[in-house]
C-alpha cells in the first residue's frame, strides 16, 4: 500500500514547521495549507487519507470547513483545537470529525491519534472481531467478553455501549453520539444514563475502576476506548 | 414699522402666580414672534429680602424660557414699570392683579390704572388669578335661583317679624345681611344685588313702623341698603379668595406629597425595571394616566414595565435628539404628543436616560395644571435612573481597576516564572545547534529539558488562562449529574500520564450519589490539589477520599508533607501566594484556581492540618437541584456467548 497522504490545514507557521517533518519522518506523505480555501482546494485535488484541521483559521470557521469536507469525503479528519474549547470539540466531533488534539500536544500523542484514525478507515472492512488489550478480551463475533481470563456478563445496554465504543476503535465518541447509538433517538438529554452505565462497565471490566485503563473519560466531551493499554 | 420687534414686558413680583405670568408672557411672545423681557421692580432699595430672593427665582425661570431679565429700582411699582416700559418700547405689558386691596379700592387705584394714566403707548394686560376667574364664573340666573332667593328672603322677613319691632334695626340688619351673603355665595352677585334691594324694600314696607308707610325712601333706609350691598360684596370677595387659596394650598400639598412619595419609592429601587414599575404605579395613581418608561437599547426601546403604550415610536437614535430639540425650541409648557401618547425626555444631569411615555385615559389629553407636576416626576425618575447608571459605572470602574491591579501584580509575579523555562529552552536549543558533536546522552538530556520546560510553560499559561476566565465569568459552568468516580478517574489518569504511577490511595464509597458538577473543572481542581500535595510531600502517599454528608459531597485530598503554617489557611488560596520557604515550582495559582472552581460550583474549599502531620484540603460541593431519574431497570442480563439476539427496541 502507498504511504498515507496527510493534509495539514493550519495557519500557524511554527506548528506546520513542527508537523511536517514529524509526519514525514514517520513515512507519511504530507501536504500543508495555511488557509481554509487553500486547504479545501488541496483536499479536492489530492484526496488525502487524513486531514489535520485547525479550528481557528484566519479566513473561515474551521467548523464550516469540516462541513464542506464531510459533504463529499468520509476520510478521517482530526481536529487541532486550543485548550478549553470543549463546546467546539464536541460540535466538531458531532459534525463528523474523527478525533481531536488539544494544543499543545506532543509528537507521540499526535502520531498515536493519526494511527488510530487511519487504522479505522484502512481496516474498516476487515475489522478484527477479537480485541485484546491489557487483560481485556472482547470477541464481538461470539459476544464473549472476559477480563483477566474470567468471563464477564454484561446487560444488553452495557453490551451495546461497549459495542459502540469498540466500533470506534480508540477514537473518541461524544456523549450525544453514544446516547443516540445506545438509547436511540430521544436519549440525547440523559447523559447521566451514559455515565451510570459507563461506571458499571468500568466496574466489570477495569481492574481498578477509579484508575481506568480502557474506558477513558474525555471531560465534557465523551469517552474513548483505549485499546493499547499495557497489561495490568 | 419696527413694531413687530417691540418686546413683550412681563412684570414679576414675588408671588406664586408669577409662574402663570411667565407662561403667559412666553406664549404671547411666541404667538407674536417677538422677544420678551421679564422685569422686576425693586422697591426695597436693593436689600436682599425673602421677596427679592423669590423674585430672583422667577426671573431665572423666565430666563430659562428665553426671556431677557431686567431689574428696575423705583419707589413705586407704577413708576418702575413706566420706566421699564418706556426704556424697552414694549408693545404690551403683562402684570398680575394686585390682590391686597379691597374690592372698592380696585376701581381706579390699581397699578394698571395708574400706568394707564401715565399715557403709555403700550397695551396693558392684567392677568387675573385663577381664583378670581372662578369667582367670575357666575352660576346662571335661573328660575330655581330666583325662587330660592325669594324663599330665603321670605324666611328672613318671617324671622324679623318675630323680633320686637320698635326701632330694632340693629337686630334685623344681621339677619338680612346673612341672607344676602348666603345668596351671593350660592347664586352669585347679580341676585345678591337684587336681594339687597328687595330686603331694603321688605324692611321698609313690612317691618318699619308705621307699616306700609311711604317713608320707605327715607335716607336711613337708603343707607341700610348701601351698607348691605357693600358688606355682601366684601364677604363674597373674601370668600372667593379664601377658597382659591385653600384650593391652591391643597393642590401644592398634593404635589409635594406625591413628589415626596415618588422620591422615597425611587430611592429604594435597585434596577431600572424597578424604577419603571414604581414610576408607572405612582403616575397612574396621581395623574390617572397609563405610563411606562422607555429605555434606549441599541436601535430600539425597552419598555418598563412592558408593553410600550404606543409601539410605533421612532427608534431612540431619532427620538432622543428630537426630544432634546423640542425641549429647547418647542413649547416647554406643552408635552410632545406621539399618537395618543405624550413623551417626556428623562433628562438627568448630563444626558437623557430615556423617555417617559404617558397615555391619558381622556382622549382630550392631560388634565390642565398637571403638566408641570409630571415634569417634576420625570426629573425624579431621570435622577433615579442616573443614580443606577452611575452605580453600575462605578462598579465597572472598580472591577476594571481591580483587574488592572491584578494584571500588574500578575506581570510582576510571572515575569520570573515565564523567563526561567524560556531561558532553559533557548539555551538548550542553542547548544543543540552549535557545530561540533555532542554526545548522544547530552543531546537527549538537552532535548528532554526542552520538552519538560515547555510543558512547564504550557502548564503555567493554562493556569493563568483558567484563572482569568474563571474570575471574569467567561467560563460557563456546565453542571451535569455524574458519578464522582468518573471525574476522580480522569484526574488520576491525567496525573499518571504526566508523572507516571503515583502513590495515591483512593477511598470512594460505593453508594455515593450522583453529583452535579462540571467534569472538566472538577478534574482540574483535583489535579491541582494532587499536584500540590505531591509537590509538598514528594514520594509520600496521598489520600483521596469522598463522603456524602448533609446534602453535600465532600472531597478530601490529604498528604503527609510539612503541613500549613498557622495563619496561612486562607492566604494560600490567594493568587500568587507562595508559602515562605516553599521551593521551586508552582507560581501560586493552582490553589487560587481550586477556590475559583469550588466557588463557581456554589461550594467551598478549606485547608487545614491533618492529625498526625501533613495538610488536607476539603472541597464541599452542594447536591442542589433534583437528581435525574435513574435509568430504567428493564435491562436484562445478556449472557455472554449464549443468545446472539439483542433485545430489539431502544429504551
Amino acid at each position: 500500500m502507498n504511504q498515507p497522504l496527510i493534509l495539514i490545514i493550519e495557519d500557524e507557521e511554527s506548528l506546520r514547521r513542527f508537523l511536517i517533518p514529524t509526519l514525514s519522518g514517520q513515512q507519511y506523505q504530507v501536504l500543508s495549507a495555511a488557509t481554509a480555501a487553500e486547504g479545501l482546494a488541496m483536499a479536492r485535488t489530492h484526496n488525502p487519507d487524513l486531514v489535520l484541521l485547525d479550528l481557528g483559521l484566519p479566513d473561515r470557521d474551521g467548523m464550516s470547513v469540516l462541513k464542506d469536507l464531510r459533504a463529499w469525503s468520509r476520510k478521517p479528519v482530526v481536529i487541532l483545537s486550543a485548550r478549553n474549547q470543549e463546546r467546539d470539540k464536541v460540535a466538531a466531533l458531532d459534525q463528523g470529525a474523527d478525533d481531536y488534539l488539544a494544543k499543545p500536544f506532543g509528537a507521540a500523542e499526535l502520531l498515536a491519534r493519526i494511527r488510530v484514525a487511519l487504522r479505522h478507515t484502512l481496516s474498516a472492512d476487515v475489522a478484527d472481531p477479537v480485541i485484546c488489550s491489557g487483560g481485556l478480551r472482547i470477541d464481538l463475533e461470539r459476544r464473549e467478553i472476559s477480563q483477566g481470563g474470567r468471563p464477564v456478563k454484561l446487560t444488553a445496554l452495557e453490551y451495546r455501549l461497549l459495542e459502540a465504543l469498540v466500533r470506534r476503535q480508540g477514537k473518541v465518541a461524544t456523549h450525544s453520539q453514544l446516547l443516540s447509538e445506545v438509547w436511540g433517538p430521544g436519549g440525547e438529554g440523559n447523559t447521566h444514563y451514559l455515565r451510570i452505565y459507563m461506571a458499571m462497565l468500568r466496574k466489570k471490566l477495569e481492574v481498578d475502576p477509579t484508575r481506568p485503563r480502557h474506558f477513558i473519560t474525555e471531560p465534557n466531551v465523551g469517552y474513548r476506548l483505549n485499546l493499547d493499554a499495557s497489561s495490568d | 414699522m419696527n413694531a413687530p420687534l417691540r418686546p413683550i414686558l412681563v412684570a414679576l413680583g414675588s408671588e406664586a402666580r408669577a409662574l402663570r405670568l411667565i407662561q403667559a408672557g412666553f406664549r404671547l411672545a411666541r404667538e407674536r414672534s417677538v422677544p420678551w423681557i421679564a422685569v422686576h421692580v425693586d422697591m426695597g432699595g436693593g436689600q436682599i429680602t425673602e421677596d427679592a430672593e423669590q423674585a430672583q427665582v422667577w426671573l431665572q425661570e423666565a430666563q430659562r424660557l428665553g426671556a431677557e431679565i431686567r431689574i428696575v429700582r423705583a419707589p413705586t411699582l407704577a413708576q418702575g414699570l413706566t420706566e421699564a416700559t418706556r426704556g424697552t418700547h414694549a408693545q404690551a405689558l403683562l402684570l398680575g392683579r394686585s390682590r391686597d386691596r379691597w374690592p372698592w379700592a380696585r376701581v381706579g387705584h390699581s397699578t394698571a390704572d395708574e400706568l394707564q394714566r401715565r399715557g403709555l403707548d403700550t397695551a396693558i394686560e392684567v392677568l387675573d388669578d385663577p381664583g378670581d376667574a372662578a369667582g367670575g364664573n357666575q352660576p346662571p340666573l335661573g328660575f330655581g335661583a330666583m325662587v330660592g332667593m325669594l324663599s330665603v328672603l321670605g324666611a328672613c322677613s318671617g324671622l324679623a317679624w318675630l323680633v320686637p319691632r320698635e326701632g330694632n334695626i340693629a337686630l334685623v340688619l344681621p339677619v338680612y345681611l346673612a341672607a344676602v351673603t348666603f345668596i351671593a355665595h350660592r347664586w352669585g352677585q347679580g341676585l345678591a344685588v337684587l336681594a339687597s334691594v328687595l330686603s331694603t324694600l321688605l324692611y321698609s314696607f313690612l317691618l318699619e313702623t308705621p307699616r306700609f308707610s311711604r317713608g320707605a325712601a327715607q335716607w336711613p333706609n337708603l343707607l341700610f341698603f348701601l351698607a348691605m350691598l357693600l358688606a355682601a360684596q366684601a364677604v363674597i370677595g373674601l370668600l372667593h379668595r379664601l377658597r382659591a387659596q385653600a384650593r391652591e394650598v391643597q393642590r401644592r400639598e398634593m404635589h409635594t406629597a406625591s413628589l415626596y412619595l415618588l422620591g422615597r419609592a425611587l430611592a429604594r429601587c435597585r434596577t431600572p425595571e424597578e424604577v419603571g414599575q414604581t414610576a408607572s404605579e405612582h403616575i397612574r395613581r396621581v395623574f390617572k394616566v397609563e405610563a411606562c418608561l422607555l429605555l434606549p437599547k441599541v436601535g430600539t426601546w425597552k419598555a418598563v414595565p412592558p408593553p410600550s403604550l404606543d409601539p410605533g415610536l421612532p427608534p431612540p437614535e431619532d427620538l432622543l435628539p428630537r426630544l432634546s430639540v423640542e425641549e429647547r425650541l418647542g413649547d416647554p409648557l406643552e408635552p410632545l404628543a406621539f399618537g395618543p401618547t405624550y413623551c417626556l425626555s428623562l433628562t438627568g444631569t448630563d444626558r437623557s436616560e430615556g423617555v417617559l411615555q404617558v397615555l391619558p385615559r381622556d382622549p382630550a389629553g392631560l388634565p390642565p395644571g398637571t403638566w408641570e407636576l409630571l415634569k417634576a416626576f420625570a426629573v425624579q425618575i431621570a435622577l433615579a435612573l442616573e443614580r443606577l447608571r452611575w452605580l453600575e459605572e462605578a462598579r465597572k470602574a472598580q472591577i476594571e481597576s481591580e483587574t488592572e491591579r491584578m494584571r500588574s501584580s500578575l506581570l510582576g509575579a510571572i515575569g520570573h516564572d515565564l523567563r526561567t523555562p524560556l531561558a532553559a529552552i533557548h539555551g538548550a536549543a542553542g547548544s543543540l545547534l552549535l557545530p561540533g558533536q555532542l554526545s548522544e546522552p547530552t543531546r537527549r538530556d538537552l532535548l528532554t529539558m526542552i520538552q519538560d520546560e515547555s510543558e512547564r510553560l504550557a502548564h503555567l499559561l493554562g493556569n493563568l488562562l483558567d484563572l482569568t476566565r474563571l474570575e471574569s465569568g467567561a467560563i460557563q459552568v456546565q453542571k451535569e449529574w455524574q458519578p464522582l468516580e468518573e471525574v476522580v478517574g480522569s484526574a488520576l489518569g491525567r496525573m499518571e500520564k504526566r508523572q507516571g504511577g503515583l502513590p495515591i490511595h483512593v477511598d470512594l464509597p460505593e453508594a455515593l450519589p450522583l453529583v452535579p458538577l462540571d467534569a472538566a473543572l472538577i478534574e482540574q481542581l483535583l489535579v491541582n490539589l494532587l499536584t500540590n500535595a505531591q509537590r509538598h510531600a514528594p514520594g509520600e502517599a496521598i489520600d483521596l477520599r469522598a463522603w456524602d454528608e448533609s446534602g453535600c459531597i465532600h472531597l478530601e485530598v490529604a498528604d503527609r508533607g510539612p503541613g500549613i503554617p498557622e495563619g496561612f489557611e486562607q492566604r494560600i488560596f490567594d493568587k500568587f501566594f507562595r508559602l515562605p520557604g516553599a521551593g521551586e515550582g508552582g507560581v501560586g495559582l493552582g490553589l487560587a484556581i481550586c477556590r475559583a472552581i469550588a466557588q463557581s460550583h456554589g461550594g467551598t474549599i478549606l485547608a487545614g492540618n491533618r492529625p498526625g502531620g501533613g495538610s488536607r484540603f476539603t472541597v464541599t460541593l452542594p447536591l442542589d437541584g433534583t437528581p435525574p431519574e435513574p435509568p430504567e431497570a428493564a435491562d436484562s442480563v445478556f449472557p455472554g456467548g449464549a443468545e446472539p439476539t439483542l433485545p430489539g427496541g431502544a429504551l
